[in-house]
């Protein structure tokens, strides 16, 4: 039989220094894109005026999002979110017996999380095994979706959660926490709260509310002072933030005003969470027809 | 992470405690315990620090070697984090157990140093899109009772502090092909600038207020702690949530504040130390591991 896989002959070295999956057809070990190259002078985005999509800069102005619940019939419980090019989806499976015994503590529940990119979700090719990247995104995940769900409940059993980003357009954390949320909700995990997820990019004196991947990875032209991403997990009806994350470099006053400004974001989110939730309701258990 | 076991009575003298501003040990709520901090202690690296913190031990290695520089800044080298949680720390930590931890440790490090100040990566450059210094910043944890963030951050900022990189020549020949040339004198060497390397302060927060450097106990009876980064200067260049519980936005700001404020007092004294430490040349006693 001819070798059908070409690049299985053009780089015999192939697959000999990393562990790898070898079930798949991968490229060739190091190989980077083309853009790379290409857009050094693109990430330089101006400073002023309307973002690139129409929206308001230094204003709470996030992106419309598109929310639905139970898209995945085999899952407990599911959702789908969508805010503009950021697409991502969520499936809630459990409370089922923990897999792993020798956990100490059988009083509470556990919560595992789970997000991925699929590989062509970014401008860049990534790869199908998890990266540090996301496991970090992971337990960030956990971290803020942890408060919000009464383990104590349900001892012995585990709550798995898994996110898959579909497609990359910034803030991904934010909207992961938001889906996931809501597909536990969907799954009828007792809660105490919906949690919902915004971020922010601060470039100088001005910011960007639920900024897209361009200005995520813009870097400014202009200072370089109070540069630095920010995004807040929070639960509106208790008032709590169970997820804080920043980096970059910001001086106190930037980051408690960045806080505030990804608290008022989450609000603007709320209702849309809670009309899609409501109608997942619904659909599941129509009200008794009034006869 | 290594946990205790802490009896609800002990809690409730703990907290008690906390509440009075007197802890277990004797310190108000803003004071570290005892630190010590040797730099050079192992001489097969570029640049080593050793640091002991109540009873929790951290060995960091700074190795700088040649690498090419990434695509997208073909004119700056880069830092690599990786953290190490033997088994000799804990038990817990035997196979697999640490790897958690060490990617949740490396990954906020990479976090904290995302910024353009922290480190001058531009100075890590030896020919732009060519070669370059990686420094891979191995981070060991020897002993942990507690507080291993702010450690750790101490220890790379006195191991990057230690650092030696030696001098390299680029000469080029008729046909434009460039050599690199090290220098034959190891004493020919490039120090880095760590002026601008950020500490972290853990804040702990126990009952209605917050400690800073807790031990285990105390970590015991929290249910969330907050992680902030530090430069000399007052900036913050990461924030971080962690542990299972949520916080309320009013103490995230009082949180913030007080680790401004008790980061900014830790440079100080801790660059005197180290200058201190390196004036005194060869005539330093060496401590070493069993000091």
């Amino acid at each position: 039989m001819p070798d059908c896989f070409p690049h299985a002959v053009t780089f015999p070295f192939l697959c000999t220094t990393m562990p790898t999956d070898t079930k798949r057809v991968r490229g060739p070990e190091v190989s980077q894109s083309p853009t790379l190259f290409l857009c050094k002078h693109v990430a330089v985005l101006p400073s002023h005026g309307r973002r690139a999509d129409g929206r308001q800069r230094d204003q709470v102005d996030v992106r419309p999002v598109f929310v639905r619940c139970g898209l995945v019939s085999q899952a407990k419980g599911s959702a789908y979110i969508e805010a503009g090019n950021t697409k991502l989806m969520c499936c809630v499976y459990g409370p089922r017996e923990m897999e792993r015994k020798d956990e100490t503590d059988m009083k509470c529940g556990k919560l595992t999380t789970d997000m991925r990119f699929a590989p062509f979700s970014c401008l860049e090719r990534g790869s199908w095994i998890q990266g540090s990247q996301d496991k970090d995104l992971s337990l960030m995940l956990h971290e803020s979706l942890q408060p919000a769900v009464c383990l104590h409940k349900y001892p012995r059993s585990q709550i798995e959660v898994n996110v898959m980003v579909l497609e990359n357009s910034g803030s991904v954390l934010a909207h992961a926490v938001t889906c996931a949320s809501l597909a536990l909700a969907d799954a009828g995990i007792e809660m105490y709260d919906l949690v919902l997820g915004c971020s922010i990019r601060q470039n100088g004196a001005s910011y960007v509310v639920d900024p897209s991947y361009m200005e995520e990875n813009s870097c400014s032209s202009v200072s370089s002072e109070n540069q630095g991403g920010l995004t807040v997990a929070f639960l509106p009806s208790l008032n709590q933030i169970s997820g804080l994350q920043s980096d970059g470099e910001m001086n106190e006053e930037t980051l408690t005003a960045g806080v505030r400004t990804c608290i008022e974001g989450c609000y603007k989110l709320y209702p849309v969470i809670q009309q899609a939730l409501t109608k997942a309701v619904r659909r599941a258990a129509p009200p008794p027809s009034e006869s | 992470m290594a946990t205790v076991q802490v009896s609800e009575a002990e809690k409730v003298y703990i907290l008690h405690g906390i509440r009075d501003d007197l802890r277990v040990d004797g310190r108000g709520c803003e004071d570290y315990r005892h630190m010590e901090i040797e730099t050079d202690v192992v001489s097969n690296t570029d640049g080593s620090a050793k640091v002991t913190l109540g009873d929790t031990a951290v060995l960091v290695g700074v190795k700088a070697d040649i690498g090419k520089p990434r695509p997208k800044v073909p004119n700056e080298g880069y830092v690599e984090f990786f953290v190490d949680c033997s088994a000799n720390a804990t038990p817990e930590f035997e196979g697999r157990g640490g790897e958690e931890l060490g990617t949740e440790l490396s990954n906020t490090l990479y976090k904290v140093f995302n910024n353009k100040h922290s480190v001058d990566l531009k100075s890590l450059c030896i020919s732009a899109g060519e070669h370059c210094w990686v420094l891979y910043v191995d981070v060991l944890l020897l002993q942990c009772d507690g507080n291993l963030y702010d450690a750790i951050s101490v220890a790379i900022k006195a191991a990057l502090f230690n650092t030696k990189i030696p001098r390299v020549h680029i000469s080029a020949d008729e046909e434009g092909g460039k050599e690199i040339e090290l220098s034959d004198d190891p004493y020919d060497c490039v120090r880095l600038n760590v002026e601008n390397v950020p500490c972290i302060v853990t804040l702990c927060k126990v009952g209605h207020r917050h400690v800073v450097d807790a031990t285990l106990q105390e970590k015991a009876c929290s249910v969330a702690s907050l992680i902030i980064s530090v430069t000399h200067k007052g900036t913050i260049t990461c924030t971080r949530k962690v542990g299972g519980g949520s916080l309320d936005p009013e103490s995230i700001f009082e949180m913030t504040e007080a680790g401004k404020r008790v980061g900014k007092a830790l440079h100080a004294p801790l660059m005197k130390l180290l200058q201190q430490e390196e004036s005194l040349g060869k005539a330093r006693q060496k401590v070493g591991f069993l000091g």
